[in-house]
């Protein structure tokens, strides 16, 4: 069953054009990688649909099409946004970041019970519960990022560059904590990163973009097969 | 439209404006009713007090709310002057440098504070001007005010007061508008712009924002001492009321409303100060306040560059209008570049509300 | 001796006065990042809310609720249909949009009004209590605690309740606001509303001393922005400090500074900010001011 299905979207910042007709789907509780070069159009992607940038061609959530709803409408129907650069609340505390990300839920046990799991997943924020999120390493910033969007308790997860500015060992930490949640929760998750190593790690199939258009899509064994793939980001 | 431009770009032709101009305004005050020139003259003392504001407003894009404060010290010093029989040289340097210096001080305090501090500062000196004038009342005449007949026309010339006062006020106001015309466009205008555009890039290139902040307030506080000094000469009188709270915000919005970081801007500025309240005045004087509120947001959302940008935006919404307009279609980007530069940036929205703050915020991110 | 305490609570009850205005220009500017000049302004207008019910016959507690209530509305409407174009932009454009609006409503309120003082009555009584040999009055002491107890209130609201907590993520990051959820529009209304009601509070206690004009809250504005730069506009409770201080110090200074007098007690803050700034520029509590890029 198809959770997630872009169909030839494009958008443009002014005149110039960022997204020339990109396709991809994800299943329920898949996770799908967005492969690509700087500029490739892969966060424009995730911005068409959060709801951050006006798209053209058909994006639908569980069949139905959400383009033109604003980001909190889109927040409502279950896709959380990890965006990039990880937008924490840096003069809040990592247990007030948390509480933002409930902001929708009603269900105080359930509440309870979801941040108990996201401080068992990353025991960092354990640590650092009642710290201002400015006092983070950028490690910690980022699985801050994740369990935010986990509290809205989504059906998707939009993951953008969740390595950037990390170190490898801190990445591996981060993408290996993100793989047990998505196996422990099931979240479908669309994930953007630059490194495919990585990404690798956590997802079942992605898409290559190349000048804002999918020119290639496949499952990761057969990606990994590719000469090209292996080449351009995989790094031999 | 381009040919016009092309034959006004040619140099014998701006010599010849140049000469026509300087012509019409030797003439002018012998052709007037002295009504007339009194308003004239009275547009000019305030076209030069916007002029001084928008040095530091329109170029260096520092909100200043005390302008008005500094034009009643150049009142007061040259009133003060003229009834102690000082030489009329040492009075005009006196009513240039005694605001010069007071401006220098506030703002050497005011520009440490960086951002909209220095709006939030100068605020006071309206509010604190206003009672001080009355408390200093051995120099100031208190709130009966001070006023001085030193303009009046010498025997000599064979002139009227109102025809000479005018004379003053194009040549000093004049002077003052070429040699401010020659900041702005010049190495200290570019650095302006700079500092008013980004801090931290002018910082990053050598160009302190706080040196130029610094240097932008004192000359809008020594060309706000020539409007004192003018208005001195034109209306003879000047008391606490000259610089209240509300004559600062209608400098304010006569600068807005005639164009900011324009020459031509502050002269319409000027008209507007003088103008739109008496006219409003006549309407119902309890009015006043609201029509200019009124204006000064009408201006903001409709016409943001201010009056002096009317005739371009008519013609550029002319163009868009125009049903057979093809060729002309295609010159719009080039021809309005503030919309197209907005949209190459990349300002992701929510729901119509801006996502990007020029704040700290960023960094937290 | 007695004097002197009289002086002190007069003093902190009109830093009271200046503490609201500051904590509604600190609420707005942490929420928008903006400077609203017609904070007093918009205060006036609800002042005359409350003075024109009270004439209709309503208890002067009930219209100052009511007016709470308008100015609340009044100030989301403002900040959805004016402010919000303006926010994306050049922040001294905003400036300058909100001094047009303080010159539209200080109009708006003398249009219809007219600039002629108007008497307003006063919620406290006008008697005075006998504290340690001074006679303080009545008045001093209620507004000084009306104003403590809405500060504990919206403290309260911000650390407290979840309204609050949205309140201030918005403030700190709207994109991830919206990412989360929260109705980021909404939320900067009600800011906006929140501000403009403490506004209208502050009209209520400070119009029975000034009378009723148009231009009743220009000079407290001027010492609300004092206290904002004094307190630094990241910190309530150092604007709330500041705020008193300038009450305290200026009443001071009104009677046993001679230069100074009643009529150049404005200046007082003015003097202590440059006193401050050579000390310690960032403020008396704020942290240091970043630099805008």
């Amino acid at each position: 069953m198809t959770l997630l299905e872009l169909e030839s979207v494009t958008a443009s910042y002014g005149p110039v054009q960022v997204l020339d007709g990109v396709s991809l789907s994800v299943p329920e509780g898949g996770a799908v990688g967005i492969l690509g070069a700087n500029g490739a159009g892969k966060t424009t992607t995730l911005r068409s649909i959060s709801g951050t940038v006006r798209a053209g061609g058909r994006i639908l959530f569980e069949g139905k099409d959400i383009r033109g709803k604003r980001p909190e409408q889109v927040a409502a129907l279950g896709i959380a946004h990890v965006p990039e650069g990880r937008g924490s609340f840096g003069a809040l505390t990592v247990r007030e970041n948390l509480r933002v990300g409930a902001y929708l839920r009603r269900d105080r046990k359930g509440i309870a019970a979801d941040i108990e799991f996201l401080l068992d997943l990353f025991p960092n924020l354990k640590e650092r519960y009642k710290s201002n999120a400015s006092a983070l390493s950028g490690g910690e910033q980022q699985m801050l990022a994740v369990g935010r969007a986990v509290m809205a308790k989504p059906r998707l997860l939009l993951l953008d560059e969740a390595s950037l500015g990390l170190a490898p060992s801190t990445a591996k930490v981060v993408y290996d904590a993100i793989a047990r949640l998505r196996r422990e929760s099931g979240i479908a998750m669309l994930v953007v990163e630059q490194n495919a190593n990585l990404a690798f790690r956590l997802v079942d199939s992605a898409t290559v973009l190349e000048t804002g258009r999918s020119v290639l899509s496949g499952t990761t064994a057969e990606l990994k097969g590719m000469d090209e793939i292996r080449r351009a980001y995989l790094g031999g | 439209m381009s040919s016009i431009t092309g034959f006004l770009s040619r140099a014998w032709v701006r010599w010849a404006i140049t000469a026509v101009v300087a012509v019409a305004l030797l003439v002018v005050p012998l052709l007037f009713s002295e009504y007339t020139n009194q308003n004239l003259a009275r547009i000019g003392v305030f076209a030069v007090a916007v002029l001084g504001l928008n040095v530091v407003m329109g170029y260096t894009g520092q909100v200043s709310l005390g302008q008005i404060f500094f034009v009643g010290v150049g009142a007061y010093v040259t009133g003060y002057g003229a009834t102690h029989d000082w030489n009329i040289v040492v009075v005009f340097l006196a009513s240039v440098l005694v605001p010069g210096v007071i401006g220098l001080v506030v703002a050497l305090a005011a520009a440490r504070l960086g951002g909209l501090a220095i709006a939030m500062v100068t605020i006071a000196l309206p509010i604190i001007g206003v009672p001080l004038a009355k408390r200093l009342s051995d120099f100031t005449g208190g709130s009966q005010g001070l006023s001085s007949a030193f303009s009046n026309a010498p025997d000599w010339t064979g002139l009227y007061n109102d025809q000479w006062q005018l004379y003053l006020v194009i040549v000093i106001g004049g002077a003052t508008y070429l040699l401010t015309r020659n900041l702005v466009r010049g190495k200290y205008g570019r650095a302006f712009a700079i500092v008013k555009s980004n801090e931290a890039v002018a910082a990053s290139m050598g160009i302190s924002p706080y040196r130029y902040k610094v240097l932008a307030f004192t000359v809008a506080s020594l060309i706000g001492g020539v409007s004192g000094f003018l208005y001195m000469a034109v209306i003879q009188f000047t008391s606490p009321e000259t610089m209240t709270f509300s004559h600062s915000i209608t400098l304010l919005a006569s600068m807005v409303i005639g164009g900011a970081a324009s020459i031509i801007g502050s002269l319409l500025g000027g008209a507007y100060y003088v103008l739109v309240p008496q006219w409003s005045n006549d309407i119902n004087p309890n009015l006043t306040e609201l029509l200019q509120g009124a204006l000064l947001l009408l201006t903001l959302f409709l016409l943001p560059g201010g009056l002096v940008t009317l005739p371009r935006e008519i013609a550029r919404r002319l163009r868009r209008s125009r049903p057979d307009g093809g060729p002309e279609r295609r010159q719009t980007p080039s021809a309005e570049p503030a919309p197209g530069r907005e949209a190459v940036e990349e300002t992701p929205t929510v729901g119509g509300i801006p996502t990007q703050r020029p704040t700290e915020r960023q960094e937290q991110a | 001796m007695g004097q002197f305490i009289q002086l002190f609570v007069d003093g902190l009850s009109n830093g009271s006065i200046y503490a609201v205005l500051a904590l509604a220009i600190v609420l707005v500017n942490q929420a928008t990042g903006m400077i609203n000049f017609a904070q007093g302004g918009m205060a006036v207008l609800s002042a005359y809310a409350t003075w024109w019910l009270t004439e209709h016959g309503l208890p002067l507690v009930v219209a100052i609720l009511v007016s709470i209530l308008l100015s609340f509305v009044l100030g989301g409407l403002i900040e959805r249909f004016v402010m919000r174009r303006f926010e994306r932009g050049d922040p001294d454009t905003a400036v300058v949009v909100t001094i047009g609006l303080l010159t539209l409503i200080t109009g708006i309120c003398g249009w219809l009004w007219t600039y002629n003082n108007k008497q307003f009555p006063s919620l406290f009584s006008l008697k005075t209590v006998d504290i340690f040999g001074a006679a303080v009055s009545v008045r001093s002491i209620g507004t000084f605690l009306v104003i403590v107890a809405i500060m504990l209130l919206l403290q309260a609201l911000f650390l407290g309740t979840k309204l609050g907590l949205a309140l201030r993520a918005v403030a700190i990051n709207p994109q991830s606001a919206a990412f989360s959820g929260l109705p980021v529009g909404r939320l900067l209304m009600a800011g906006w509303g929140l501000a403009a009601a403490l506004g209208a509070v502050a009209g209520a206690l400070v119009a029975p001393q000034l009378t009723l004009t148009p231009g009743m809250m220009d000079s407290a504005l001027v010492y609300a922005l004092a206290a904002v730069i004094l307190g630094g506009l990241s910190s309530p409770i150092g604007v709330v400090v500041a705020a008193w201080l300038i009450g305290v110090l200026e009443n001071l200074a009104a009677v046993y500074v001679h230069f100074i007098g009643y009529d150049l007690k404005v200046a007082v803050p003015f003097i202590l900010i440059f006193v401050v700034l050579i000390v310690r520029p960032q403020g008396l509590f704020g942290r240091k001011v970043v630099v805008r890029v």
